[in-house]
């Protein structure tokens, strides 16, 4: 069994930009996987089909189970809640504070309050932000941000989460410290795809690492370096 | 879970309602400025309406009869002329009353009456004035009436009826296409703005409705804020206008019964009675438009 599946997956942009192209890629539950590769090959692409954001031009996507290669509009949202994503851009609502930040995506998910108040402060303290919960986006670190999207893209439990270079916009003590949150979540069973660019943080990390080029997968390593 | 969602969305709307204050306040002002124009026009639709209908029903022929034509002949006529299918009514104007109807008309006018004393006797005939039933049919009124004959009648000349109603059906038709054309061009610009203010509104969420979507919100809680927003803003848009509106006719509306003497007109008195009309159809349009512009641009802006 696989957590996420993708058979010949080609994606061209109108005109004729080939994002990806014939990709081929079985991720494990529980796995963490890293996938690397230079600008504009096409990652962010992958991560936008796995959340039905856009759909592929050809070939077949599962992802725990379910083919959601031709999803239709109203059953993109159910995707979504088995699916944590964490993107560079922090996309924190500045007139929240953290918590109602987390508590957000609970409460537009029609959940009762009782399960919001008994999940939304696991999450925190497993970023390690239970003590700075009460202030405002703009009020934290670039880090503390960043750990903030991350508890939000946990409420749902998802199954795998997807991180779109989460520490592109932060300094290496930052990073680091995200880095060990994603290990700890994947220890927890989740199945993270860490999209990066940060030839540290995959060294460092050493697990599997799948190299893109030109929207075409070219290296697939159990334990991996940074390659490019 | 169904019921406490929307007591969220309601939450969520009117919160977001005060916390973009400024912006709840300027698209309010827009769209009641919008409304208003929109009644202004209905204002002055009503008044030209009412004021055509009002020369129309003053539109008769006259039949001028014999001075000397017995009573029982001028019946019989008369009676024959109101059988005809597209008459109205006929009144007889005796020779008696037309001679009054003249004192009272001339009755300030000292020559007239000095010289109607002169000629001693009645100069004036008796006649039947005949209403038609459609003012559009009066060409075929008149050629009935060219059918009948009979030797009381004196003269009919329809010709100067048939001038000026011509002139007033081309006003008519004129003043009703440059109507419709201004209606719609003035509808046109509403429902532009207030697209627009919508989507100015929805922009500034962007954010919200790309997290709302990326953490898996469904489609419709998505919407339904916009929904609740658009009937709070509806409703208070609405009464402002109604508002503002009233005292405004109240104070026009000496002046319009002073221009339009003679004829019955209170423009008061028709936004009373078709209150709910008018303004329940403006509340219906104003949540529509609301609702077609968020659908576009919540698509439009939701991408993560
Ligand atoms: N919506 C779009 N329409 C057209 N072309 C697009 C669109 N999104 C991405 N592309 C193109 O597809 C290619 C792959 O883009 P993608 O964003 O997947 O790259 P990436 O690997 O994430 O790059 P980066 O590391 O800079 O984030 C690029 O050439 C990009 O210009
Ligand atoms: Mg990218």
């Amino acid at each position: 069994m696989n957590m996420i599946k993708l058979e010949n997956i080609t994606k061209i942009y109108p005109p004729d930009i080939k994002a990806l192209y014939r990709v081929n890629l079985h991720i494990k539950p529980g796995e963490f996987v890293s996938l690397v590769g230079q600008s504009g090959t096409g990652k962010t692409t992958l991560v936008k089909i796995l959340i039905g954001e856009e759909r592929p031009s050809q070939g077949r996507i599962v992802v725990g189970g379910w083919d959601i290669t031709d999803i239709g509009q109203a059953e993109v949202p159910v995707l979504r809640r088995q699916i944590g994503v964490v993107f560079q851009d922090f996309k924190l609502l500045h007139r929240k504070t953290l918590f109602e930040n987390v508590c957000f995506a609970l409460q537009v998910c029609g959940e009762p309050s009782s399960k919001i108040n008994n999940i939304v402060p696991q999450v925190l303290k497993i970023v390690g932000l239970e003590n700075k919960m009460r202030r405002y986006p703009l009020e934290v670190s670039g880090g503390e941000q960043q750990r903030t999207v991350i508890a939000r893209a946990l409420v749902h439990r998802p199954k795998i989460l997807l991180a779109d270079e989460p520490t592109g916009n932060l300094d290496s003590i930052n990073a680091d410290e995200i880095i060990e949150i994603l290990q700890k979540i994947n220890k927890f069973g989740t199945t993270v795809l860490l999209v990066t660019h940060n030839r540290e943080v995959v060294n460092k990390l050493r697990k599997r690492v799948i190299t893109i080029e030109n929207g075409m997968i070219v290296g697939d390593q159990a334990v991996g370096k940074y390659i490019l | 879970m169904f019921l406490l969602s929307i007591l969220r969305v309601i939450k969520f709307s009117l919160q977001d309602f005060w916390r973009n204050i400024w912006l709840s306040v300027v698209t309010i002002l827009i769209l009641v400025l919008a409304l208003l124009s929109v009644n202004l026009l209905l204002v002055v639709k009503v008044l030209g309406s009412t004021a055509i209908d009002a020369v129309k029903e003053k539109v008769d022929i006259s039949l001028y009869l014999r001075s000397e034509a017995p009573e029982n002949r001028i019946f019989t006529l008369k009676d024959r002329i109101s059988g005809l299918d597209s008459v109205k009514e006929v009144n007889y104007i005796s020779k008696q009353t037309a001679i009054e109807n003249f004192r009272d008309k001339h009755k300030n006018n000292q020559d007239m009456m000095l010289a109607l004393s002169e000629l001693g006797n009645n100069p004036l005939s008796p006649s039947l004035v005949i209403k038609p039933k459609e003012v559009d049919n009066y060409d075929e009124l008149i050629v009935s009436l060219n059918t009948i004959d009979d030797q009381i009648i004196e003269s009919r000349n329809f010709d100067d009826h048939k001038a000026m109603l011509a002139k007033i059906n081309n006003i008519t038709d004129k003043a009703s296409r440059a109507g419709l054309i201004i209606s719609l061009f003035f509808v046109l610009i509403t429902v532009l703005v207030v697209y627009n203010t919508v989507r100015v509104a929805i922009y500034t969420h962007k954010r919200e409705i790309g997290i709302m979507k990326l953490v898996g919100a469904s489609t419709w809680f998505i919407r339904a804020p916009y929904l609740i927003s658009g009937i709070v803003y509806a409703l208070l848009g609405v009464s402002a206008v109604i508002i503002i509106l009233y005292p405004l006719l109240s104070l026009i509306q000496p002046y319009l019964a002073n221009f339009f003497s003679g004829f019955e007109i209170n423009i008061l008195t028709y936004y009373n009675n078709s209150f709910i009309k008018i303004f329940g159809l403006e509340i219906l349009a104003v949540i529509l438009i609301n609702f077609l512009a968020s659908l576009v641009a919540v698509g439009k802006y939701s991408k993560v």
